[in-house]
């Protein structure tokens, strides 16, 4: 199997390209105050200063990067970072993952919306066809891969997705946003003003999507609908303290391929608090309620109810910066249980609380040490220790050199523990269930290495790399014995890899990305397993290199191309076959405040796909859809 | 992944490897350069030219001159580099028939006859400090620290989806006994009424 090295013949046409973009000054003096506003200015600099220091493998969306990609949905924005897999599997179900280990039930990333943590204990992990936030609202998505469960507790095992909304006073007055395609329509309105001293935001959105094929033709309904309604309210008039409300409504009807549709639902509302203390010291507290409903006809519905409280504290004591805080979680999950697939019990308190300390200490200038642990008590395997070390060292300003190693677990969640799939043709001699928890199951752990460099060589150019290699304990089997499959921890593995990525601006009005990652996992079976994962489909599948490369261009004030093209290597166990696809957007002012973009999807070929079995698995078509944005 | 797979697998890998590393050393080095002049220095002429301009849309007390002739005078603390940018682009200008100087202060040297002063960087602590020095005084104050309105500041630069907006502090403007015209309102991000 020969290839042609596509990627060479991009970079050296792009390379070539860059000379020629390069334009004289225009006086700016002579611009109007509205032309000033509206040039473009950010440097790979800025994008990357905020974070240059921190000794991990993070990085950062920016809110500008997702306007341009043309991304309606969440998913679809993660494709940005270059540190994560993101493979959809149907119109609305997603494996997403970094470092490995992908599944649509992937249990081993922590993903936060404002603070507030989405993961499902069900199976920690994310239905990502409930999660919807403005697009344009978002301020930046921080992807972490590797570890932090330091800081962000269990589950956070391979990455944390941190998705960050703008400050209500960065999202003032009206903007109302339109998008329609052959398969999808999507609308939101936003109006900011203020109120009582601070600054509020409201909003109302609309998406829907349609059906797509499976590879063998035939249609799936899997297509959805959902509705939102939220807010968010600020108020930081003093330096010293800042209180923030924020909360979220929505519903939705998703399509399933067997059976009526699954309905979804809920609310949420988020409370903190941040106060300057004396001496460099902050204190931050928070709090949220988070309910959500869903009722998948055929399967059962869960209701689940959160209260979550934190508080963080940091100090600065002469040379070290000590960050410490604790945490409290409770949660009540209901199962209605369906005909085959049980809870026991069906209604279950959850209950997690967690202390944890972090200390930054200035070895000499240039060469920082931190230090942290976090015991987190969840009601399965009680008390989990998660350590980490980090050492940093840069030499100057422009350079990184970080190494870090941390214990992580993936605790257990319900369905490891309380599920119960009873066998749909009992018969003598035949297992009563095919799945059930495991009473004795326990935490995943990993043990993570990393050791990585950032550099950023001139203002325009900067990179970073990072080497990992973990070491998975006790990782989850499904043990067949005679009366039926219960899941046990009789794996283990290892993973290691190198990430990649850099920002390149050629030119004022032209940036380049390009990221990419190389990794090898590999998992098996400790002996006397006899691990049934594959054929229930809950084997993990990953590639061992993929990439992109994105360009952003700005054509005269009014114009704006976006070019993202990405490769994903074939996946082994359900095999699928390699893919190289690309997304473009075009946008156009029309006026001061008004934007139209033309956005293709998959434009490389007719379709393709992502993940799942050949035949049965579905193809995404290329698509080409309009987007109007009017700014009031 | 079969043997034969994984090792196309790092082929393809080795490919897109070389190719960072060839348009790295074949066009990046050069296209970094002129670029990394003109990256860092863009959103700076940005900033420069709106505080040139701010000087048309502002109106200062009869006493803040000494006379019909006397210059109006920016001031610029911590960005020697704009200062110098300032200088050129106000060369044979003039706002309201009065000639515009530029001057480069020092932290702690009293802004004396400045009219606009701009106080660069985002270390809110020395932001503050420059600040209070220069109140209170008929001094347009700009600054480009997150919180810079908090501070006292009557106009804030700021970065908002790439682009370089600032939002404006009326009260600050009143404390300081400047009037700032209508139409430089309607193009700032925010503008914040009540006490900050």
């Amino acid at each position: 199997m020969h290839r042609p090295p596509f990627p060479f013949l991009l970079a050296a046409a792009l390379c070539r390209a860059a000379a020629a973009a390069q334009q004289p000054d225009p006086s700016l003096v002579d611009f109007s105050l509205e032309q000033l506003s509206e040039i473009v200015v950010t440097s790979v600099s800025r994008q990357e200063t905020r974070l240059a220091d921190a000794p991990a493998s993070i990085y950062l969306i920016s809110g500008a990067e997702i306007r341009r990609s043309g991304a309606t949905t969440l998913p679809e924005a993660l494709r940005l970072a270059p540190n994560l897999q993101v493979a959809r599997s149907d119109t609305r179900t997603y494996a997403i993952t970094a470092r490995g280990f992908s599944s649509t039930l992937e249990n081993k990333l922590l993903v936060l919306i404002d603070g507030r943590s989405v993961y499902s204990p069900l199976f920690s992990g994310v239905f990502w066809d409930m999660q919807d936030v403005v697009m344009d609202d978002i301020e930046r998505i921080e992807v972490i891969s590797g570890p932090g469960a330091t800081i962000w507790g269990a589950n956070a095992v391979n990455g944390v997705i941190n998705i960050i909304t703008r400050a209500a006073k960065d999202s003032q007055g009206g903007l109302l946003s339109l998008g329609a395609g052959e398969q999808s329509r999507n609308g939101s309105a936003r109006y900011g003003g203020t109120l009582a001293g601070g600054h509020y935001r409201v909003y109302a959105m609309a998406d829907q999507y349609g059906d797509t094929f499976s590879e063998a033709g035939q249609r799936q309904d899997t297509g959805w609908h959902r509705s939102q309604a939220g807010f968010r309210a600020d108020w930081d008039a003093s330096q010293e303290q800042a209180v923030t409300l924020s909360g979220d409504s929505y519903q939705g009807m998703l399509g399933q391929v067997r059976g009526p549709d699954i309905r979804i639902g809920g609310a949420n509302l988020v409370g903190r608090y941040t106060r300057k203390l004396d001496n460099d010291a902050d204190l931050r507290l928070q709090a949220y309620l988070d309910h959500t409903e869903r009722d998948q006809p055929n399967t059962g519905a869960q209701r689940l109810d959160t209260l979550d409280l934190e508080a963080q504290q940091g100090l600065r004591l002469g040379d070290h910066q000590l960050e410490w805080g604790g945490g409290y979680r409770h949660t009540r999950d209901r199962v209605q249980n369906g005909p085959l697939l049980r809870f026991t019990p069906a209604e279950r308190i959850l209950r997690w609380s967690n202390v944890f300390a972090q200390d930054e200490l200035a070895l000499r200038p240039g060469l920082r040490l931190t230090a942290g642990l976090k015991l987190e008590h969840n009601i399965y395997t009680g008390v989990e220790t998660l350590p980490s070390l980090r050492l940093a060292w840069s030499p100057d300003s422009s350079r990184l050199v970080w190494g870090a190693a941390a214990r992580t677990v993936r605790a257990p969640s319900r369905i490891d523990r309380d599920l119960y799939l009873a066998n749909p043709a009992p018969s003598a001699g035949a297992p009563a269930y095919l799945i059930a928890g495991g009473p004795d199951f326990e935490s995943e752990t990993a043990r993570v290495f990393e050791l990585g460099y950032r550099s950023q060589p001139a203002a325009a150019l900067s990179y970073s790399a990072t080497l990992f290699y973990s070491q998975y304990d006790k990782l989850r089997t499904l043990e067949a014995l005679p009366d039926g499959a219960v899941f046990s921890n009789m794996g283990e593995g290892r993973a290691y890899g190198i990430e990649t990525w850099a920002r390149w601006q050629p030119a004022r009005n032209w940036r380049l990305s390009a990221g990419a990652v190389w990794q090898d996992i590999d998992t098996h079976l400790k002996p006397g397993s006899l691990d049934a994962s594959g054929s229930a489909g809950l084997a993990t599948n990953d590639p061992h290199c993929y990439w992109s490369l994105r360009s952003a261009h700005d054509l005269g004030a009014h114009v704006q191309a976006d070019f993202g093209l990405r490769y994903v290597g074939s996946l082994p166990q359900p095999a699928v076959p390699a893919y190289y696809e690309l997304d473009a957007r075009l946008a156009w002012q029309l006026w001061r405040n008004m934007e139209l973009a033309l956005v293709g999807q998959n434009l490389l070929h007719r379709s393709h796909a992502e993940f799942g079995s050949a035949g049965t698995r579905q193809v995404f078509d290329r698509a080409l859809s309009l987007q109007l944005a009017v700014r009031l | 992944m079969t043997r034969l797979a994984h090792r196309a697998a790092r082929r393809r890998l080795g490919a897109w490897l070389l190719a960072a590393a060839g348009c790295a050393l074949l066009g990046a080095a050069p296209c970094a350069a002129e670029a990394q002049a003109g990256a860092a220095s863009l959103e700076r002429s940005v900033k420069a030219a709106f505080l040139y301009k701010f000087l048309g849309y502002a109106e200062f007390p009869a006493s803040a001159f000494a006379d019909a002739n006397a210059p109006v005078v920016i001031g610029v603390v911590g960005a020697d580099e704009m200062a110098a940018e300032l200088s050129r682009i106000v060369a044979g200008r003039s706002v309201d028939n009065r000639a515009v100087l530029v001057k480069t202060l020092r932290e702690g040297e009293a802004p004396a006859g400045v009219h606009l002063l701009f106080v660069a960087g985002a270390d809110s602590a020395r932001v503050a400090r420059v600040l209070k020095a220069a109140q209170p005084s008929p001094i347009l104050l700009v600054t480009e620290s997150e919180n810079g309105l908090q501070l006292g500041s009557v106009i804030n630069f700021k970065i908002v989806d790439e682009r370089v907006r600032f939002d404006v502090s009326l009260d600050a403007a009143d404390k300081n006994n400047i009037k700032l015209s209508s139409r430089l309102l309607t193009v700032a991000n925010h503008v914040q009424k009540g006490a900050p």
